[in-house]
This record gives structure tokens, C-alpha cells and sequence, in this order.
């Protein structure tokens, strides 16, 4: 087997939005630097697909930061970090004349002004990113900073030694080539964790980061939030026949309408109605466009499509990821980093509040990631790597291309999604079902994971991204079992209301003896709602199941809030 | 292990070797490693159609226009083991 070893100051896991700042920022630093991604930089990973970033621009009509902050927390369910929502408010700014000054495009009118939409929830405004620009600019801009990148090989396994780490070990997708990193800061900006979804074109974004950071004893938070997506009911292997997410339809739906012709309006993305919905048995639910007048958002063809439950895709590092224990997205691990996707910001907190908050969040922890690494290695030495260390990360690294008889990646990826991808498990929740898929990921993690066996390059690949689909399903899962309330989007049909102040707490997971173990994190007081408020005021939504005795009942479907008259379309997916 | 390869509908159906160059832009847009070289003809190959995640950027990549992606995929057969 041919191994092959690079030496770095700063090695940076994945190469889109916030491998790209991390990265940029390091070696302006004076780091030596190499990005690796599993993919090719600019087509890998979630970073060619957003559509809309959210920049506060301090002086522009109606950007209030007190106002903005506030909506945050209103819709975020006060889950959200705000030392994190400020500083990504603050700085999204800069992150975007960064991008402008690289030469990335944004949409513009007939008079070249840059074209903005008000989030769907609220006064929060977005610029809207030309199709296809974002990614290939990043990657100019890599090689124009003198960045190595190294592509088609997915890490495994971080190096740890005496509470640090020291780089890692990964194996190539396209031949049986080792590659060991040594590296004196690792920063992770590997994206959400999703479980190979149909639909959405994220299977390349498996949680690797985030399940490598676990495993290296790094604390774990958010994963009891969930993604919900839906996709087109003719062509469920292909989200772009869903109008709400058609790329030039910049139009979301404003409503759906059930199988009993009811028309609901939406609250804005990522709530669980459609799931809610789903499970009154008032599916198939088809999007409801703006209505006669305004611009359709269909691109061509017939009206758009009824919509199935996309899987989801775990939440992003905008609500879930590894902690960061400072301001440069440090770990409890030193050396260790991580930015975007991977990094739990917790920036919107248990909902997002519109889209486009991913691009701002990645650039801005990207950023500060960045930094952090190339500070901390400076002040670090190149440690020697024990070889015994090497060769069992190596040898497990190959293990599946080693076994003669075991179980494919793709027969177990498929048993983990029917397994955790049904609306019951992870969208509504139940103490008792959430046991039960725990047993049975359990057994995939104990009995099916040990046996995963690979026929080539491109199937060892999968068997490691199958591993972390399993952790993450896990993680996912005891998540949702310890937070018992519901919040955001967490819901527990036996918990079935926002637990004040008892549940005013993040939920951390860590691997403890060997058990991953979860516990809290408390909310600074100081962030809390005012709890003299009538619950109704706190939670404008309702669940189903909820009581809400202080208030006339306001159900989930409501309007949004915010000024209207500002809309001019707000978001079509793309987080 | 991946039965379904032969009994699924998958999404990209077909890179025309009359039309493709050899570029090898196709290879460098799959983030699903779906697409590689043929070593001996010196053309583009659809070598694991199953992992297609419909991106479609081999075909808008493709500066000949050489590769089809339909609309249309579904999964492997639900087995007991594999």
C-alpha cells in the first residue's frame, strides 16, 4: 500500500465557503497551508448550491442590529448564541465585500444595483448570489494564495497525542493510497451532516468532521434540531421540479395546499407543518405560489409539483456541530478548529429565521478559524507522530478493503435511512420510538459498522461514510431523547411545548468511557425571553398537542410577522 | 453487495462517446466520484451510476454537451442483507 505524507503548519478539512476563509486567512497569516477535500474544490461539499446570503450593512434601510438580534431570538426559539448571532451580523459585511472584491456575483436590477430579498420570516435581508459563482471563485482564489489542495481524499481519523492534535490520516477515493498529515492546527469545515439524501445533491456531505471530532473526544452540540426539506412527488430524486426550489424561481411558496384543498399559509422555512401536516394524513401537500399578478415561481411547464418529505439532512452548522469553546472556533481539543457547517455556532438557534445565514456564518468562522490556526501554529512546534499511532489509524482506516466477507456500504447506508429518514422518527419525535431506532442503530453501530467491506477505493470511501452516517444517526437520536420538550425544530409528541426555563439549555454530546453521554449547557440568563411575557407572546407558534393557556390559540399556519410591504420574495432553500 | 446497480434507474444515463472530447471536466464536477477516465480509450466513463446525487454539473460542465441526466433515479431493492 502507498502512503504518502504532507507536512503543514494548518491543514484545512474541505474546500468550499469555509475551508476557502480558513484557509485564505491562514496563509495570510504566514501559515503553510493545505486543504484537503474528498471531492474537487468548487464542486464538492453543500457550497455550490446557495443562493442567498444575508448581510447586515449598518446604515441601510431598515438594518437594525437590536431589531435583527431580536428576530433572531424570536424565531430561533431563544436557542440561538448571541455573542455568535452578533458577531456573524457584524462581520457578514466584510464577508461580503470579500466575496464582491474576489469577483463572486450577486444579482443586480436593470440599474446594477445588487438585488436584496427580505427573509420570509421577519425584516432580515439577503443579497442573492449569482448561479454557479460562489465555488469556482473560491477555488481561484485558494490557488492564487499559493494554497495546496489536495482532492479525492477523505480523512478518517484526527491525530491525538498527549491532548493534542497532530494532524490526520486519510485514505483516497480513486486508489489505494494512505496519506498521512502532519499538521500543527487541523481546522474541520466539513460541512452539515446529512444522510445521503434523494433530492437534495448533498451526499457527499456525511458529517465526516464533525464524527472525527466526536471520536477524538471533542463535545458535540445541536443535533436534536431537524432539517425539514421536502422534494418534487414526480421526480423525488430531483428537488429542482419542486417550483419552491426551481433556480431561477426566486418566489417561495407562501403556502400549501393540503389533500382536502385547504390552503395553509407557511410561517417561514424550516418549520415541521408540512411534517405536521403529513402525519393528520393531509398529504400529498402541494406549494401554493404568490397568487395572480405577481411573478410565478415556476420556471416552465406545468404548476408545480406535489411535495414528498425530502430526508433530513441534519441541521447544519448554523443550529448543530462541534462546540466552539472561543471566539476563533477552537475546540476543548487544542489545535483543533472548525468552521461553517461543522462548527455549532448555534448562530439561529432551534429555527432558522430565513435563509441565507450559511454563506455569512461559514465566512465569518472561517475567518476567525482561520486566524486562531495560524496564531496557534506559530506558537506550536511540528511534533514527531508516534509511528505505532500511524499504523493503527492506518490499518483501521483499510480495514474494509481488508475484509473478505461483511456487509457493502450501500446495502447499510440504505437500512440507516429507512431506518431514521421517516417523519416519525427524527421530524416527530416520541420518547418511545426514539428508543427504538436507538436499538436498531445501535446494532448497526455494534454489529454492521465492524463488518463494512469495501471493494475498491470508491467503496472504502463509502464504508467510512457510512460509519459517521450511523454516529450521526446516534447523535442525532440522543439528542432528541434527552431534550424533552419541543422547541424550534425539535418536536416530541410527548413533550410537546417549550419548557421555560427548564429547557433554556443547549444539549451537548460527548463520548464518555466509551458512552456517548449527553448534558447541558445553560443559556446565560441574560439571553433568556422575559418569562413574565404570556407564552404566546415567547412562542408565536404552536404545536400540535401544545397548550397554550394564557392566549387565544394561534395556530402554526399563521402569518408571518414582520413588515410586509417589504417583501419582495425571501428565499428559495439554499441555507 | 449493489445488486441494484443493474435493476435501478439511475440518473445519468449516458456520456455519447462520439460527442465527448476526453476533457475530463466531467471527472473534476462529480463530487460522487460517478464519472472517471476509460484509460484505454481516452474518454469520459460512467463507472458508478448508483452514487449519482443529480447535481447535473458534468452536464453543465461539459463543454460539448456529451452527457445526459434525467430527472429519473430510484433506490436498490430492499434486501435482508448485502
Amino acid at each position: 500500500m502507498k502512503e504518502v505524507s504532507t507536512v503543514t503548519d494548518v491543514l484545512v478539512v474541505g474546500g468550499g465557503m469555509a475551508g476557502s476563509f480558513a484557509a485564505i486567512r491562514a496563509r495570510q497569516q504566514g501559515a503553510d497551508v493545505v486543504v484537503v477535500d474528498k471531492g474537487h474544490v468548487s464542486r464538492s461539499g453543500s457550497t455550490p448550491y446557495p443562493k442567498n446570503m444575508m448581510v447586515f450593512d449598518p446604515g441601510a434601510r431598515g438594518h437594525d442590529l437590536e431589531r435583527w438580534m431580536g428576530e433572531v431570538a424570536l424565531t430561533g426559539e431563544y436557542l440561538n448564541d448571541r455573542a455568535w448571532t452578533e458577531v456573524v451580523l457584524r462581520e457578514s459585511r466584510q464577508v461580503f465585500d470579500q466575496l464582491v472584491s474576489w469577483g463572486v456575483g450577486f444579482r443586480k436590477d436593470a440599474d446594477g444595483r445588487i438585488l436584496r430579498n427580505w427573509g420570509v420570516s421577519g425584516g432580515i435581508e439577503s443579497v442573492q448570489l449569482e448561479a454557479d459563482s460562489l465555488a469556482p471563485t473560491l477555488r481561484g482564489q485558494l490557488l492564487r494564495h499559493g494554497i495546496s489542495i489536495v482532492e479525492r481524499v477523505m480523512l478518517t481519523e484526527l491525530i491525538v497525542a498527549d491532548n493534542r492534535v497532530l494532524g490526520a490520516v486519510g485514505v483516497s477515493t480513486i486508489n489505494e493510497v494512505v496519506h498521512v498529515f502532519t499538521a500543527k492546527a487541523v481546522v474541520l469545515c466539513t460541512g452539515a451532516s446529512s444522510f445521503k439524501p434523494y433530492g437534495f445533491p448533498l451526499g457527499s456531505v456525511t458529517g465526516d468532521g464533525v464524527a472525527m471530532a466526536y471520536r477524538a473526544g471533542v463535545e458535540i452540540t445541536g443535533k436534536e434540531f431537524y432539517d425539514t426539506h421536502a422534494t418534487s412527488a414526480r421526480h423525488p430524486a430531483d428537488v429542482r421540479y419542486l417550483s419552491m426550489e426551481r433556480p431561477s424561481g426566486q418566489m417561495p411558496p407562501l403556502g400549501l395546499r393540503t389533500a382536502e384543498g385547504e390552503t395553509i399559509e407557511l410561517p417561514g422555512p424550516t418549520t415541521l407543518l408540512p411534517e405536521f401536516e403529513a402525519h393528520a394524513g393531509r398529504a400529498p401537500l402541494t406549494p401554493v405560489g404568490p397568487g395572480p399578478g405577481a411573478p410565478s415561481p415556476c420556471d416552465a411547464g406545468p404548476g408545480p409539483d406535489a411535495m414528498v418529505g425530502g430526508a433530513g439532512l441534519g441541521y447544519g452548522g448554523v443550529g448543530e456541530g462541534i462546540w466552539p469553546a472561543d471566539g476563533h472556533c477552537g475546540s476543548s481539543l487544542p489545535g483543533l478548529f472548525s468552521a461553517g457547517e461543522a462548527c455549532g455556532t448555534r448562530v439561529v438557534g432551534a429555527r432558522y429565521p430565513g435563509g441565507g445565514w450559511g454563506v455569512p456564518s461559514a465566512g465569518v468562522t472561517g475567518d476567525r478559524a482561520g486566524r486562531g490556526a495560524a496564531a496557534w501554529a506559530v506558537g506550536a512546534e511540528t511534533e514527531p507522530i508516534d509511528g505505532g499511532i500511524v499504523a493503527a489509524l492506518t490499518a483501521s482506516a483499510l480495514a474494509p478493503l481488508r475484509r473478505n466477507g461483511g456487509f457493502g456500504p450501500d446495502w447499510v447506508t440504505q437500512m440507516l435511512r429507512n431506518t431514521v429518514a421517516p417523519y416519525y422518527v427524527l421530524g416527530i419525535g416520541k420518547g418511545d420510538r426514539l428508543e427504538a431506532v436507538l436499538t436498531l442503530v445501535g446494532f448497526m453501530r455494534d454489529h454492521l459498522v465492524p463488518r463494512l467491506m469495501a471493494r475498491d477505493a470508491h467503496e472504502l470511501r463509502k464504508a467510512h461514510e457510512t460509519r459517521n452516517m450511523v454516529l450521526n444517526a446516534e447523535m442525532k437520536l440522543r439528542a432528541a431523547l434527552f431534550r424533552t420538550e419541543s422547541r424550534g425544530t425539535h418536536y416530541r409528541e410527548d413533550f410537546p411545548a417549550r419548557s421555560d426555563p427548564d429547557w433554556l439549555a443547549w444539549v451537548v454530546l460527548a463520548d464518555r468511557d466509551g458512552h456517548m453521554t449527553p448534558a447541558r449547557r445553560e443559556i446565560p440568563r441574560d439571553w433568556w425571553p422575559d418569562l413574565a411575557l404570556p407564552y404566546g407572546s415567547r412562542y408565536p407558534l404552536a404545536f400540535p398537542g401544545e397548550d397554550r393557556p394564557d392566549e387565544t390559540r394561534q395556530p402554526l399556519g399563521a402569518p408571518a410577522q414582520g413588515d410586509d410591504d417589504g417583501r419582495q420574495g425571501g428565499v428559495a432553500g439554499g441555507d | 453487495m449493489t445488486g441494484g446497480r443493474e435493476v435501478s434507474r439511475v440518473a445519468i444515463e449516458r456520456i455519447d462517446a462520439e460527442t465527448c472530447t476526453g476533457c475530463g471536466s466531467c471527472v473534476d464536477s462529480c463530487c460522487m466520484d460517478v464519472i472517471r477516465m476509460d484509460d484505454e480509450g481516452g474518454l469520459a466513463m460512467i463507472r458508478y451510476p448508483e452514487d449519482c446525487i443529480l447535481c447535473h454539473f458534468c452536464a453543465l460542465d461539459c463543454p460539448v454537451d456529451a452527457i445526459t441526466v434525467t430527472p429519473e433515479k430510484t433506490g436498490p431493492l430492499p434486501l435482508s442483507w448485502g
